[in-house]
């Protein structure tokens, strides 16, 4: 890892993420206030998305960006299609569906780090990149909830004893127009894609009379909130102890497989570094908000503290911290 | 002093992200009253943080007559039989009656 690589490590805002951690590995009552927590990380979404716009709106409509999308569209589906197979060798088809969704979907903050970790490098990326974020979001939680369905009915024909016929389709959990609704509704998605119009209609004059806001303080409030997710990172760790050495090597090992299937697509179509990477992460994250959410209500025989665990406690924190740059070499090396 | 009611109170403790179904739950069998408190903890799902959506639970109270309960007690029964994690707690209590304005009638 060269100095300049190895600074990222020195960002001020991984910095703080550590810090966060160390406050929680020491029991210390350091904490970011739940409503203050949550202003922070609509911040970032706005000020991601109003910055995407901005880059969108001088960058146009061009091919290279329905290249990205479609690699980003492609590995919403293919993620839970590989992945599902290898995790029913140990697990049960619930929890197995649920864990690929998760890894299937992506994390806005892994992005935003990510977003974060370029500009340090000086390297710029598309504004489109926002959209990819929003559409690799729900393909993989719809096939993970049609798995699900698949082992229920699988199990019913077993005569195993499981409730097919009252499932949650009755409490409007369940269908496909619902998950559809709480993937694109979700107040995260709203804002982002609504700042990325913003940014789209205002333009680069519009930008400037923002920017001190959304612009200027971008990197203190990342720096502050990585704070906050440092300790709930280091207090889901103390709870993964029963995980066995599967799942482990799984949240450690897909991100990066994931990352090299498309910095593999990307390089043979020629997109920039910066739109790799910034792909590569999104295939590389897993999401802790949306997906588990959904989950919890359209899965519920799976153990949240398995899929939730494992995205925020092993995953999150390995592709802040080492992934990102691991995945920048390994397409500089390309 | 006017008379205490007998009414049961529900408790149920459940994740943030089974809030809305079982609200609408509730509205299925004509409860239109609840009351929804932030909780955090910890229990078999694992710490509950309170910071996240899915790591973040809630205390729904509602006041209901014992027949209502019968009916609500089936549908969470049910739920829990589907896996969802719910504890639903059954307290008796009294309650001092709501005052009907005068004039108004009853909605009870």
């Amino acid at each position: 890892m060269d100095a300049k690589s190895f600074a990222t490590l020195l960002d001020p805002a991984i910095l703080f993420f550590f810090l966060g951690m160390f406050a929680a590995m020491v029991r210390s009552n350091l904490e970011i206030p739940a409503p203050i927590a949550k202003v922070l990380s609509l911040y970032l979404l706005m000020a991601i998305g109003i910055k995407g716009g901005v880059a969108l709106s001088v960058s146009g409509i061009h091919a290279q960006m329905m290249v990205g999308l479609s690699i980003a569209l492609f590995m919403a589906f293919f993620v839970p299609l590989y992945t599902f197979p290898l995790l029913r060798r140990k697990l049960d088809g619930f929890n197995a569906a649920a864990i690929a969704a998760t890894y299937g979907s992506v994390s806005a903050v892994t992005f935003i780090a990510a977003g974060q970790f370029l500009d340090n490098q000086g390297v710029a990326y598309g504004g489109y990149m926002a959209v990819a974020l929003v559409i690799m979001e729900a393909p993989a939680v719809i096939m993970a909830v049609g798995l699900a369905a698949l082992t229920r009915a699988r199990l019913a024909k077993k005569d195993v004893t499981v409730a097919v016929t009252n499932t949650a389709r009755d409490h409007g959990a369940f269908s496909l127009k619902n998950i559809l609704h709480e993937s694109f509704t979700d107040g995260a998605i709203i804002l982002l894609m609504g700042s990325l119009l913003i940014g789209v209609i205002v333009g680069e004059d519009g930008y400037k009379v923002i920017k001190p806001f959304t612009g200027d303080l971008f990197k203190g409030v990342l720096a502050f909130f990585l704070l906050e997710m440092g300790i709930l990172v280091a207090r889901r760790v103390r709870e993964m102890k029963g995980v066995g050495p599967f799942l482990v090597a799984f949240a450690f090992l897909i991100p990066i497989l994931n990352a090299v299937i498309v910095i593999s697509l990307a390089h043979f179509s020629g997109l920039s570094t910066g739109d790799t990477l910034m792909l590569a992460v999104l295939a590389a994250s897993a999401s802790y908000i949306v997906v588990p959410a959904v989950v919890r209500v359209a899965i519920p025989e799976a153990n949240p503290g398995l899929y939730f665990g494992m995205a925020l406690a092993l995953t999150f924190p390995f592709n802040i911290v080492l992934g990102i740059p691991l995945y920048y070499h390994v397409i500089q090396a390309f | 002093m006017r008379r205490l009611e007998q009414k049961k109170l529900l408790t149920l403790i459940t994740s943030r992200a089974l809030e809305k179904m079982i609200i609408e739950t509730l509205r299925l069998r004509g409860v239109g009253g609840y009351t929804v408190v932030q909780a955090s903890g910890a229990g078999s799902s694992g710490l509950q943080s309170g910071m996240l959506e899915c790591d973040s639970n809630i205390l729904i109270y509602i006041i209901l007559s014992e027949a209502r309960l019968v009916t609500l007690l089936d549908d969470l029964d049910d739920m829990m039989h589907r896996n969802y994690r719910i504890k639903v707690i059954v307290t008796d209590i009294s309650i001092l009656p709501r005052k009907i304005a005068r004039g108004s009638a009853s909605d009870e």
